[in-house]
């Protein structure tokens, strides 16, 4: 290849990388032009090859990115937006602290919003908490943005009824069957609201602080616990 | 025997019927399959082929109608126990009952604390033969089983009972 021959080359893979791609099309000699289109691949990958380099150090280097919003602020805030008056707490980081009255409606929004969609029930659980209230917990979690927030939602043991969202999360079902079989809450709209674990006739919800063992069951004596053996 | 004896070809054997009926039952206790807890896992294992229960002439039934031999092998609660008891009461004469591992025969781990759990199989049905262990080898359970046969074949059904 004479020298004029390159030279012409290099023009040319300049002028197509410009895009400019007339030129090199009008090119009558046919080896010619294959290798000057070449030439432009090789040098369009070489172009390639180092430009996202280029943007990655751009990126790694330390830049002042705003720290992540905590999902309870930004999700607590938005229901406080959607449902005004439905938190019973103020927002903190590590969990929503709910009203039970309008929980379904809010459950609804949370699952069918786009921005949240948060479509499983990861977990749902009871607690005492002393002090004549119970609580609720549902973990949810969301497959398509891959957030996570923790519901809270305290009752008394006077009035001790939650929406049930049996309905929306339909592993609720037994979430919901053992957290009233357990604490006594209930879950009103259930479809099933049965004893999960215990038989029926059970009597008094074992996980609450104040459970008094039952003495006999069907004529079986149950033992209460005996005291001063550790 | 003494007058039978030699009366006879070779291939008679002359026994008491009330032996013959003691053996015939301690050689083929079929037991009925009631896996409750981790208890049940060390039962298959005694099934299996490791240690072969059917070499003893043990069977496993899933019917209470068709079985001898009630193996309770698992932590009774409060809720299986009236079922425990309407199974045992199912099953034909005559019958036996195995308590295997400590939760059976006395509640195990949930003998103070446990709210639901029975203490104790032995509450609701008659227990022939208690098998120790959280949850016995099959070695155990095995021992068991012999000496519920040892148990059947001292047993005479067809002599009358002093009173």
């Amino acid at each position: 290849m004479s020298a004029d021959q390159e030279r012409l080359i290099a023009e040319l893979v300049e002028k197509g990388l410009a895009g400019e791609m007339d030129e090199i099309n009008a090119i009558e000699d046919r080896v010619l032009r294959g290798k000057v289109k070449a030439a432009l691949a090789k040098a369009k990958r070489a172009a390639k090859a180092a430009a996202p380099k280029e943007e990655k150090l751009v990126e790694e280097s330390p830049t002042d990115a705003p720290p992540s919003e905590n999902p309870h602020q930004k999700f607590g805030k938005m229901i406080e937006d959607k449902f005004p008056g439905s938190l019973a707490a103020g927002l903190n980081d590590t969990h929503i602290q709910l009203k039970p009255n309008n929980w379904f409606e809010i459950a609804k929004w949370l699952k069918s919003e786009p921005t949240l969609h948060f479509d499983s029930l990861q977990c749902h659980t009871g607690m005492d908490v002393g002090e004549n209230m119970l609580e609720a917990r549902y973990n949810l979690h969301s497959m398509t943005h891959d957030h996570y927030i923790e519901i809270r939602i305290a009752v008394s043991r006077d009035n001790a009824k939650i929406p049930s969202t049996e309905q929306i999360w339909r592993i609720g079902d037994w979430f919901e069957r053992e957290t009233y079989d357990m604490l006594g809450i209930h879950f009103e709209g259930h479809r099933d609201h049965r004893r999960m674990l215990l038989p029926e006739d059970w009597e008094g919800y074992p996980l609450r602080k104040d459970y008094e063992v039952q003495e006999t069951y069907h004529g079986i004596v149950v033992p209460k616990v005996k005291e001063g053996w550790e | 025997m003494g007058m039978l004896e030699n009366k006879f070809q070779d291939n008679v054997v002359v026994a008491k019927l009330d032996k013959l009926i003691g053996w015939a039952r301690s050689t083929s206790p079929w037991y009925f399959q009631f896996g409750l807890a981790c208890c049940a896992i060390e039962m298959m294992a005694t099934a299996a082929s490791r240690h072969d229960l059917e070499r003893l002439g043990m069977m496993p039934r899933s019917s209470p109608r068709q079985a001898d031999v009630m193996i309770v092998a698992g932590t009774v609660t409060m809720k299986m126990a009236l079922r425990v008891k309407k199974l045992y009461e199912q099953m034909a004469n005559p019958k036996y009952v195995i308590a295997m591992g400590s939760c059976a025969t006395s509640g195990g781990p949930y003998w103070q604390h446990g709210y639901h759990v029975l203490k104790g199989v032995d509450i609701v049905v008659p227990v022939d033969v208690y098998v120790p262990g959280c949850p016995p080898r099959p070695e155990a359970l095995i021992e068991g089983l012999l000496k519920l046969q040892e148990k059947i074949l001292d047993e005479r059904p067809l002599t009358r009972k002093m009173a």
